[in-house]
């Protein structure tokens, strides 16, 4: 037990800086970009410097005034330059602590604990930006009022319980880089930046460079362009290697404890009872392959990033392996239903309309003012109906007296598991096109650990949708 | 979900978003007023200012004859021991069913406008959605908060 009051690594105040950044990277990147390359460039820089020193100097301030302490069941934070924080977390209040490794944590040999409380806040309740190790360990026993973790590191040397546990192997991680389409985003961003570099390159070197390639042979342009291809491509495996190399999940009594990372290593802590349903989504590209992701929705910022960061619990696995990965690391939703129920043959005309739509305007469009390129959107809106045609047949759902699962598409295949107790609210829409068809669309709440995830189903048959409120429904009917 | 919830909400409604319709449509009309005169100083084509004047002719009648009475119409709900039910929407109905055991609190409020009737509007929040019974008579809104917090006193695991 540790009760005097301590400070955390000095390693944390360059964690501080680094977060200020962070968070100015836009403007301070948009002033550097548009002053690249002209006289305002050094007075640019020179600001750069100047914030950089007031930031460290604030930085170091505030991590001389940062000080917590364990006190019989509490964790006390106390912060601030000029307002004090007290911050006082009762043990029994935490639900999860996580410990997150980046690459100059591994460096140092250091950590930084995230602790959750139930509040459904976005932020971490409290968190200490620069431990040593051992000591993140130390404070997670310590406020574990769960000793199921406890239990484990000693039983280690007993050799009792076993607890179930999974793990990515080498092959799946490459298939995870293969299908994960990150190739795309970093054309993307090669291009804006090959925009940004082009200012620097001579002219004559610019204009030789394009006489030389003109004047080469076809095949040598080809092969060129694969190479670079191939070698983003391996630049995207790469980055899916890092980010789930080592990937393993345990099961807990009460809780899934995820770690992963090759550079920046994470720990974290699901508890089940935060669980509200699950996912298994599949894109385009892994669909075909039999692939996908399978993930957890929480209450609270498990991840504690942004919105669209979703828990992985596992991020490679195939459809045919589910149920015996659920079986072992998540058996209360191992029944999942073999197969959806497919949604009516009336409902085709709204989602072909749906899908459409902006296509055909815009096919419209381009008749009119640039007929000559109309070949363009005419594929567009062949596309369009194509993926109204595959919402269609992905759009399903299946319902047992504990779960609900739906299954729908935007462009990935999302199969959504829900628990009855989980879900918040049901609502059933109609329009008058929908009455007078029998159909109706249905939304169901979950909560999530940022502002609640509505899961539409489209066009359901209406006698089944008023049957699934049957279910949903708590008055005995 | 086959048959509509019971209750229907107080008749002033009406009158109420007639009144809010009416502000929002004046503001409008000094818009097109506005744009008669900036036309006039900037030698515009005259049937400009004039589209913008029919537009706003049928908004107006939409907005403050038509679409108050179809709302008002649409509106309904009902308050079990176990679940809220309510209908609402224009074109596309929609209905709505939230389990007491996940109400986190309810509201009621009132502005000026529903002021002058005597009507609160009700809101119900789950830990993922707000739900809204608009212009209920003032006391039965109190009434209506009081009763759905003493059943939403359920104990049940977090969230």
């Amino acid at each position: 037990m540790m009760s005097e009051p301590r400070r955390l690594h000095p390693a944390a105040v360059i964690f501080s800086v680094i977060k200020i950044f962070k968070n100015l990277i836009y403007v301070i990147g948009a002033g550097v970009l548009a002053s690249f390359g002209n006289t305002m460039f050094i007075y640019i820089a020179l600001g750069i410097l100047g914030l950089t020193i007031i930031f460290t100097i604030i930085s170091i301030i505030d991590w001389f005034r940062f000080h917590y302490y364990i006190e019989g069941d509490e964790l006390r934070i106390e912060q601030g330059i000029f307002v004090r924080k007290h911050r006082y977390i009762s043990k029994n209040r935490i639900q999860s602590i996580d410990l997150t490794q980046g690459v100059i944590h591994r460096i140092l040999k250091l950590t930084k604990v995230q602790i959750e409380t139930a509040g459904s806040g976005l932020e971490t309740e409290a968190s200490l930006s620069a431990v040593t190790f051992s000591e993140g360990e130390a404070i997670r026993r310590e406020l574990k009022s769960d000793q199921s973790l406890v239990k484990e590191e000693q039983s280690e040397s007993e050799e009792t319980v076993e607890y179930p546990q999974r793990q990515i192997t080498f092959n799946r991680l490459i298939v995870a880089g293969l299908t994960s389409g990150s190739v795309g985003v970093i054309i993307g961003l090669m291009a804006v930046g090959f925009s940004e570099i082009e200012r620097f390159i001579p002219d004559s070197v610019y204009d030789q460079a394009m006489s030389w390639m003109l004047s080469s042979a076809v095949e040598l342009l080809i092969f060129l362009a694969l190479v670079t291809f191939i070698l983003l491509y391996a630049l995207g495996i790469l980055g899916t290697v890092i980010k789930f190399g080592r990937f393993q999940i345990t099961r807990y009594e009460t809780e899934l404890f995820i770690t992963r990372g090759l550079l920046e290593k994470k720990q974290m802590t699901i508890p089940l009872k935060r669980i509200q349903a699950i996912g298994f989504k599949q894109s385009l590209i892994r669909q075909p392959l039999g692939f996908g992701t399978l993930y957890v929705e929480t209450a609270g910022g498990a991840d504690g990033q942004n919105a669209n960061a979703r828990t992985y619990l596992f991020p490679i696995i195939r459809y045919d392996e589910l149920r015996q990965f659920l079986q072992t690391v998540l058996p209360e939703y191992e029944a999942f239903p073999e197969q959806v129920q497919a949604i009516p043959k009336k409902a085709n005309f709204f989602y072909y309309v749906r899908a459409a739509f902006f296509p055909v305007v815009a096919l419209i469009a381009i008749l009119i003012f640039l007929p000559f390129v109309w070949y363009v959107p005419t594929i567009l809106v062949l596309l369009a109906v194509g993926l109204g045609l595959l919402r269609r047949q992905t759009a399903g759902y299946s319902w047992d007296d504990q779960q609900l699962t739906l299954a729908y598409r935007d462009f990935s295949k999302d199969m959504v598991m829900m628990k009855h107790n989980r879900i918040q609210a049901f609502e059933k829409r109609q329009s008058i096109l929908h009455k007078r068809l029998g159909l109706a669309t249905i939304r169901v709440s979950l909560l999530n650990h940022f502002a609640g995830r509505h899961v539409l189903l489209k066009e359901m048959a209406e006698s089944e949708v008023d049957r699934l409120s049957d279910w949903y429904s708590l008055r005995k009917q | 979900m086959r048959q509509p919830p019971q209750h229907r909400i107080a008749v002033d409604a009406i009158k109420a978003w007639r009144i809010t319709e009416v502000i929002v449509m004046v503001i409008l009309l000094l818009l097109v007023i506005a744009s008669f005169i900036v036309g006039h100083f900037f030698d515009w084509a005259l049937w400009i200012p004039f589209t913008a004047l029919a537009v706003w002719g049928v908004l107006a009648y939409l907005m403050i004859f038509l679409i108050p009475v179809v709302r008002w119409r649409r509106w309904r709900y009902e308050v079990f021991d176990q679940e809220i039910y309510v209908q609402h929407g224009i074109l596309i109905v929609s209905r709505t069913l939230v389990p007491m055991i996940r109400v986190q609190h309810v509201d009621t409020k009132q502005g000026p406008i529903l002021k002058r009737f005597n009507l609160s509007n009700l809101t119900v929040s789950t830990a993922a959605t707000i739900h809204e019974i608009p212009a209920l008579p003032q006391e039965e809104a109190a009434a209506l908060r009081d009763q759905i917090s003493e059943l939403a006193r359920v104990d049940e695991d977090d969230v």
